[in-house]
């Protein structure tokens, strides 16, 4: 097996800008530069550089409600991180998984291949054979960030200058939720088995499988996975654009309908590509994961809006779930028209392209607190994340400028419609979907009456 | 909020220009200091803004100092300007090759000549050429990089501290100060000699309305946008906290005797975390200037070629 298979691309993408070189000086520099001690680690990454980058990250999904400046910033903030040195990131590996990484693997690749945001990702083949990926997260970093993270007063002024039109409190508790599950890859590799097991015959959708004897609270071993980058996928014929566009859909709301779980990060960077639809979903370091009474609102407030045209259901169902408040003197003509925006892809039945101008749209809606709707409108905690990821995902799909009946893909997933196969990736999910069994937490009775 | 009142500060802006200009991408030789120095790690040391700030305290309360710059200079006017200028010469003459440290030494020893007067607070004539000053300003910005690392950036070991010192006298040399030793007249050359110079300059030291007013406006940055504000404010107490107490008593900085009083009388003063946290988000914003992160990386590969 060929170690290259997910190639260099997305480390050289995310690497840090080195000034004025090629080849095998470039290596050079970026040895030279590479993080070596945990001192570095902190030094780069402590001292609120790290919140600042995961701040970075959660902007990312807001993209109009961020100031450029700020975007620039913490934009350069991502480049000045270097790798670590080999010997660094072997460090990490003798102390979690007991022995040097030419002990642990058959064979080890000291050049990382990918960037993680507080790790970076090494090619190895196990002792049995097993091509994977290990991502080694940067020794200290825990506590580094830990610390940051009580100066809560710095962290609301940096907050309120880079995402001056946000909800500051929310963000700072997101903030906080975010950085601890990421730094717990414990949690990250059980999220990731959840969604493997889930998708696991999945004719489209890909998760790599854990290595469960070589993952730890720092190191992730997964399958190593092959495919094409972001950026290649974009210059595929449509055709196969909508088809991967399809599949990143189908796996989003099939896990929030049936998983009750929404893997975050809908980001280019987290996806593999294969002609005819394939995809393979990396990084499960954001999950979020509802229970079935706070999924429920949202299924009503689809069901009301898209299948029953049933605007006071569709507002009750706003006001039960928080999002709006009980008796806002406001019409009910007016929050349809404010909110349908967000549901104009599955309104109604025929093919719908996805343009980055709608994502965009979307996202300027979802911000614009001039609206008559901002004064009594609110997104309730446990929602938040939802929400940006939604419009992390419209972007993604805006950026493929896919094309699909949406709708109808929708009624497939959608639990109280649950339709038979409307497309050729539809019809190839059928085995699939009869084998699986329901995972949903059972406790709330049924999703929808 | 708009770009306009964002950190993208003419401050900033400047100060990044400068530096991104004054480390060299094709240097003649390494300088005067070189990239195994000392000097080079203190200059890059996160501390160095609060360095920087607690310098200009303490060089402000020489009377002909600060008589000389209140009598030739417009800082006050344009503050990012005058510190994008300081800045770099500092850097100029740390990270550029001789002849460029050189240069900017000249530079500024021809515009001294012009700096001359009496001040009106003692009465007493100055030149801004004049060595005793040139040690004055030079010995604050020494003490000022040692105290400013000893309690927020990475320390330094004694000997380390003495090596500092000693490798400053080639900017002391420069900037005009006679090449002899200390007690020849010459710059301080180890921490022991910076420790005497301080002693024995300490009765010529005073404050009057000027050095206030100084010091009033650079712990308030009225420059400084809102939202870093509050940054700022804790920049400024660690600024103050790492003085010498003789310096807080000449300006009734709270009683530096007692333990744990910050800059106003009673307070407390920032923690080295917390004034380490507001230093990285200063950083950061530095970092996002253009050429910041790729002259860092100059400086960070030579002085890892040199083993540091």
């Amino acid at each position: 097996m060929r170690l290259a298979a997910r190639g260099g691309a997305r480390y050289a993408a995310n690497a840090p800008r080195l000034f004025a070189a090629a080849g095998e000086q470039r290596q050079q520099l970026r040895d030279d530069l590479a993080l070596r001690t945990a001192q570095d680690v902190a030094d780069t990454l402590g001292t609120m550089k790290g919140v600042l980058m995961k701040i970075g990250q959660l902007a990312s999904y807001i993209d109009d409600g961020i100031a450029p400046p700020a975007r620039r910033i913490l934009g350069r903030l991502q480049d000045s991180v270097p790798p670590m040195s080999a010997e660094l990131a072997a460090s990490v590996v003798v102390a979690e998984l007991g022995a040097t990484p030419e002990r642990v693997f058959r064979e080890w690749d000291p050049l990382p291949i990918a960037a993680a945001s507080i790790g970076q990702v090494h090619r190895a083949i196990t002792a049995d054979g097993r091509a994977v990926a290990v991502k080694v997260q940067y020794p200290g970093i825990a506590e580094a960030i830990s610390a940051d993270l009580g100066n809560v007063a710095l962290i609301r002024s940096l907050l309120k200058m880079a995402a001056p039109s946000q909800d500051v409190t929310s963000l700072i508790e997101e903030l906080r939720e975010r950085i601890g599950e990421e730094l717990d890859y414990v949690r990250e590799a059980e999220n990731q088995r959840l969604f493997a097991a889930f998708f696991d015959g999945h004719p489209s959708v890909s998760v790599p499988k854990i290595v469960d004897e070589l993952s730890t609270a720092r190191v992730i071993t997964s399958e190593l996975a092959a495919g094409a980058r972001f950026a290649e996928m974009l210059t595929w014929p449509q055709e196969e654009r909508d088809l991967a566009a399809e599949t990143i859909y189908r796996f989003t709301f099939r896990s929030l309908y049936e998983l009750c779980a929404f893997n975050g990060d809908p980001h280019p960077g987290n996806y593999l590509f294969e002609p005819g639809g394939r995809v393979t979903f990396l990084d499960f370091g954001l999950v979020k994961h509802f229970t079935l009474d706070e999924l429920e609102p949202l299924i009503q407030m689809v069901e009301t809006l898209c299948l029953r045209d049933d605007p006071e259901g569709f507002r009750r169902a706003m006001e039960g779930a928080g999002f709006l408040q009980a008796g806002a003197p406001i019409g009910t003509p007016e929050v349809i028209s404010h909110m349908s925006l967000f549901y104009e892809t599955v309104r109604e039945r025929g093919p719908r392209t996805m343009t980055s101008e709608y994502s965009s749209t979307v996202a300027r809606r979802y911000v614009d607190f001039k609206s008559p709707l901002a004064a009594y409108a609110s997104i309730p905690r446990s929602y938040v994340i939802l929400q940006r990821i939604n419009l992390g995902l419209f972007s993604v799909l805006g950026a493929m400028n896919a094309t699909a009946d949406w709708r109808r893909i929708s009624e497939e997933i959608w639990p109280f419609v649950s339709a038979p196969p409307s497309t050729p990736l539809g019809e190839a999910e059928a085995p699939w979907l009869a084998t699986r069994s329901d995972p949903r937490p059972r406790s709330a009775g049924p999703v929808v009456g | 909020m708009t770009a306009e009142v964002y950190p993208g500060t003419p401050l900033f802006q400047r100060a990044a220009a400068a530096f991104a200009a004054c480390v060299p991408v094709n240097p003649a030789d390494d300088g005067f200091f070189g990239p195994a120095s000392v000097t080079w790690r203190l200059q890059a040391d996160l501390s160095a803004p609060v360095s920087g700030l607690r310098s200009l305290l303490l060089q402000a309360l020489h009377p002909l100092a600060m008589a000389g710059v209140d009598q030739h200079s417009q800082w006050r006017d344009d503050p990012g300007d005058r510190f994008a200028t300081t800045s770099a010469y500092v850097l100029t003459v740390t990270y550029g090759d001789r002849a460029a440290a050189r240069a900017a030494a000249a530079r500024v020893r021809r515009l001294h000549e012009h700096v001359k007067g009496v001040d009106p607070v003692t009465g007493r004539p100055y030149a801004a050429g004049d060595p005793a000053l040139l040690i004055w300003v030079h010995a604050a910005l020494v003490e000022s990089g040692l105290a400013a690392a000893a309690l927020y950036g990475a320390p330094l070991t004694p000997a380390e501290q003495d090596q500092y010192v000693a490798e400053m006298t080639a900017a002391a040399e420069l900037i005009g100060i006679p090449a002899a030793p200390f007690a020849a007249g010459g710059a301080p050359a180890s921490v022991a000699e910076l420790d005497a110079y301080f002693e024995a300059v300490r009765p010529d030291l005073a404050t009057s309305t000027s050095t206030a007013d100084t010091a009033a406006y650079l712990l308030g940055m009225p420059d400084v946008e809102p939202e870093l504000a509050e940054a700022w404010e804790v920049l400024a107490a660690a600024a103050v906290t790492s003085l010498p107490g003789w310096a807080r008593d000449m300006y009734g900085f709270g009683d530096a005797r007692a333990a744990n009083t910050g800059p106003v009388p009673g307070s407390e003063p920032p923690s080295r975390t917390e004034v380490r946290q507001v230093l990285g988000v200063l950083d950061a914003v530095y970092l996002g200037e253009p050429g910041v992160l790729e002259a860092r990386q100059r400086i960070t590969v030579r002085m890892r070629q040199a083993g540091q």
